[in-house]
């Protein structure tokens, strides 16, 4: 490598701890490109639709967006626990599925208003949080990233799918509504007002998170850590609490993702593993390192799912549970990386 | 270490597994035990080794991809799976003869393994490990939706096995079979990681870029690993489709795969005996707990409560085993054991630190080469 190459390299490296966005124009270039080609190729379906059909499409989008919006708030649990310290969080899932049924037990069988209700599913997570981060990820410094991974998928698969079975009997349950019901009707469209409120919720919850991370000391610190988590410590930065910040973030992010996707679907016990799937590809598409970019690749997901769901569904019986798998395999193989991600430089 | 009193004087002495006559009197014994249990065990006991050793036969696969050769892979019971539905498939639908179905079912489950390892062209580390979760679902989705040919979720229900005018219906005649398999299998097993493709494959574990530059077709000898223990997994798959006798989709979950992995790793990791180990000690455990602890449980707890215990506790308890066993030993039980006998055979010098044996059966931890 030359010096010239290797002085770009190196200002890469430092212009990544100022900007959110991932830096190189070329990776901007594609990713932008992919998603106009996208957009492109789907206005064109669309008019090629006959016009009764145009409805059922837009719809299946709408839903899609609106699905992709809560989509990006459980990746973004994923997203951050893995930029401050590295961790695939696998357990993600069914932490979400876990404060999921506690919202639902604290509502409905025990009757507090839903304010005290809230309080007391994010003191859980923040319990739940430190208790993993303490505990488990603690001891596991310095081992590789296969190693808690493995750890966070036996977690979240395992002792806290157990704990929900035990505590919460495991059986499907419905939360009461949180979000005024109803169907929204804008032209031809339908919208369900809980959908609507989700993904407002979801959005909102999502930008507060990102602007953490972009606007404040902490969130700086966050970043830095996931740069070099040595320099940081000689630096003066607690990387320790950083990593616990980031679990707490993590889990608070579950929590929300968990009530929103409760109210719109029946809470039960594959709900953690309903979300952690949409989260995978979601995380990989956009990059694993990169926020705008989980966003980004949720709205896909999401769409992608829907127009799955409604176009081949009825000739393929259930494909839209598969669409995510094969979006994951098709992901890796093509671009590891993701659109904004960033490209593994290997080292000897 | 040897034990006192043994010297390696020839090539081959130093290159054999049993290397003093107490080894073989033991390995023989062993044997002759293993063969007349049905004499003196009834059928509980006997379905419950038959259990084990269906899921050594799966774990010595997964041993060979993942402790060998470094390539996690979380989609060990779809694969089982996939060998259990070729021989429900082929012997009740085309009607072939259940032997000849075995070779199918390991090159069935072989084959699919390359297809869904072909991603490890490009990916290494957890990357590889979600496309391997990846896999178990879209597998398990076939299985499921492929309605004509593999019954959907209710599945397919095989004729019983025979062997000529042996009937193998009986617990202990399949007990008898399973054993033999198990028998080969560890023979197999441990003889790959002696061959030159198990260095490879070990080489490649250690250090990929390494392995590459001493002109290890890197590529070529994942997929061989894959192959591998697919093949494993297939012949697994067929003793547990003539096991059962049905074979649905519900039996092959993803939480099988994480019990798969879970062995290797409280066995230890890249070492034939620590499958035994980990298979042993996690199934004896399974055993206290579903025979002895949860109805002790649900007989002192309230009754709403029974219902849950069962699917619940087991949950808990080897998820949080697997998790200490990453946590405070991560070389697993079978590093512990090669202590024990160290300490054993330097008994009034003990206190001197000696390494453990390294020589085939390197302990390999799961070291910063594969993530």
């Amino acid at each position: 490598m030359n010096q010239a190459n290797r002085n770009k390299l190196l200002g890469d490296q430092m212009g990544m701890a100022q900007r959110l966005l991932p830096r190189g124009r070329k990776t901007i270039l594609i990713a932008l490109s992919v998603t106009a080609a996208g957009i492109i190729g789907c206005v064109i379906l669309f008019y090629m639709l006959p016009a009764g059909d145009r409805d059922q499409a837009l719809g299946a989008i709408l839903e899609g967006i609106l699905l992709g919006g809560v989509y990006a708030l459980v990746a973004l649990g994923v997203v951050v626990v893995y930029k401050s310290s590295k961790v695939f969080n696998l357990a993600h899932g069914a932490i979400l599925m876990l404060l999921a049924y506690f919202m639902w037990w604290l509502l409905a069988p025990t009757g507090l208003p839903l304010w005290i209700a809230l309080i007391i599913v994010a003191i859980a997570s923040l319990l739940i949080a430190l208790v993993i981060d303490r505990f488990l990820m603690r001891p596991m410094i310095g081992q590789s990233g296969l190693t808690t991974f493995i750890l966070t998928m036996v977690l979240g698969f395992s002792v806290i799918q157990g704990i929900a079975v035990l505590l919460f009997k495991g059986k499907p349950q419905v939360m009461p509504p949180i979000f005024p019901s109803g169907i929204l009707t804008v032209g031809s469209l339908s919208i369900k007002y809980p959908w609507l409120s989700a993904f407002i919720v979801a959005a909102i919850m999502f930008l507060i998170f990102v602007s953490y991370f972009r606007f404040t000391r902490g969130g700086l610190a966050m970043r830095a850590v996931s740069e070099d988590p040595i320099v940081c410590q000689s630096l003066g930065i607690a990387v320790k609490r950083i990593s616990a910040i980031s679990w707490v973030v993590g889990c608070l992010s579950a929590a929300a993702g968990g009530i929103l996707l409760g109210s719109m679907f029946p809470v039960d016990q594959s709900m953690g593993n309903f979300a952690i799937i949409r989260a995978l590809p979601v995380v990989l598409l956009g990059g694993i390192e990169s926020i705008p970019g989980a966003f980004i690749g949720a709205l896909m997901i999401g769409v992608a799912e829907r127009l799955a769901g409604t176009y081949i569904d009825p000739h393929v019986t259930g494909f839209s549970q598969l669409l995510p798998f094969i979006l994951i395999v098709v992901i890796l193989i093509i671009r590891p990386h993701g659109l904004f991600g960033l490209r593994e430089i290997r080292r000897i | 270490m040897l034990p006192g009193g043994v010297f390696n004087t020839r090539y081959d002495s130093d290159l054999a597994i049993l290397r003093t006559k107490t080894q073989w009197v033991l390995l023989a014994m062993g044997l002759i035990l293993l063969f007349t249990a049905p004499l003196f065990a009834d059928d509980y006991w006997l379905g419950l080794l038959i259990d084990l050793g269906i899921a050594i036969v799966a774990v010595l696969g997964l041993h060979i991809l993942s402790g060998l050769c470094g390539l996690i892979s979380m989609a060990q019971a779809a694969f089982v799976g996939v060998g259990a539905y070729t021989v429900a498939i082929l012997t009740a639908q085309v009607g072939l003869n259940s032997w000849l179905c075995l070779p199918i079912c390991a090159l069935s489950a072989g084959l699919v393994g390359l297809v869904f390892g072909l991603p490890c062209f490009r990916l290494k580390g957890f990357y590889l490990v979600i496309s391997t979760l990846a896999a178990h679902f879209v597998i398990i989705w076939c299985f499921e939706h492929f309605e004509s040919v593999t019954g959907g979720f209710g599945g397919l229900h095989l004729d019983p096995l025979s062997l000529g005018p042996i009937d193998l219906r009986s617990r202990s005649a399949f007990y008898c079979l399973t054993m033999a398999v198990v028998v080969l299998a560890t023979f197999l097993a441990k003889n790959i990681q002696r061959t030159p493709t198990g260095r490879a494959f070990v080489a490649i574990r250690d250090n990929e870029l390494a392995a590459e530059v001493s002109g290890i077709p890197v590529f070529r000898y994942k997929m061989l690993a894959f192959f591998i223990g697919c093949l494993f997994a297939g012949v697994a798959g067929w003793l547990w489709a003539y096991y059962q006798r049905t074979v649905a989709p519900s039996h092959f979950q993803l939480i099988d795969s994480i019990w798969y992995m879970g062995m290797l790793i409280v066995g230890g990791w890249g070492t034939t005996t620590g499958v035994f180990f980990g298979a042993i000690s996690l199934s004896f455990l399974d055993v206290l707990l579903k025979d002895r602890i949860n109805p002790l449980l649900v007989r002192s707890l309230p009754p709403d409560w029974a219902g849950q215990i069962s699917i619940s506790t087991g949950l808990i308890l080897f998820g949080s085993i697997i998790i200490a066993f990453m946590i405070f030993e991560p070389r697993g039980l079978y590093y512990r054991w090669e202590k024990l006998k160290a300490y054993y055979r330097l008994h009034p010098y003990s206190h001197v630190p000696v390494p453990v044996k390294e020589d085939e059966e390197k302990e390999g931890e799961m070291d910063d080469s594969l993530g």
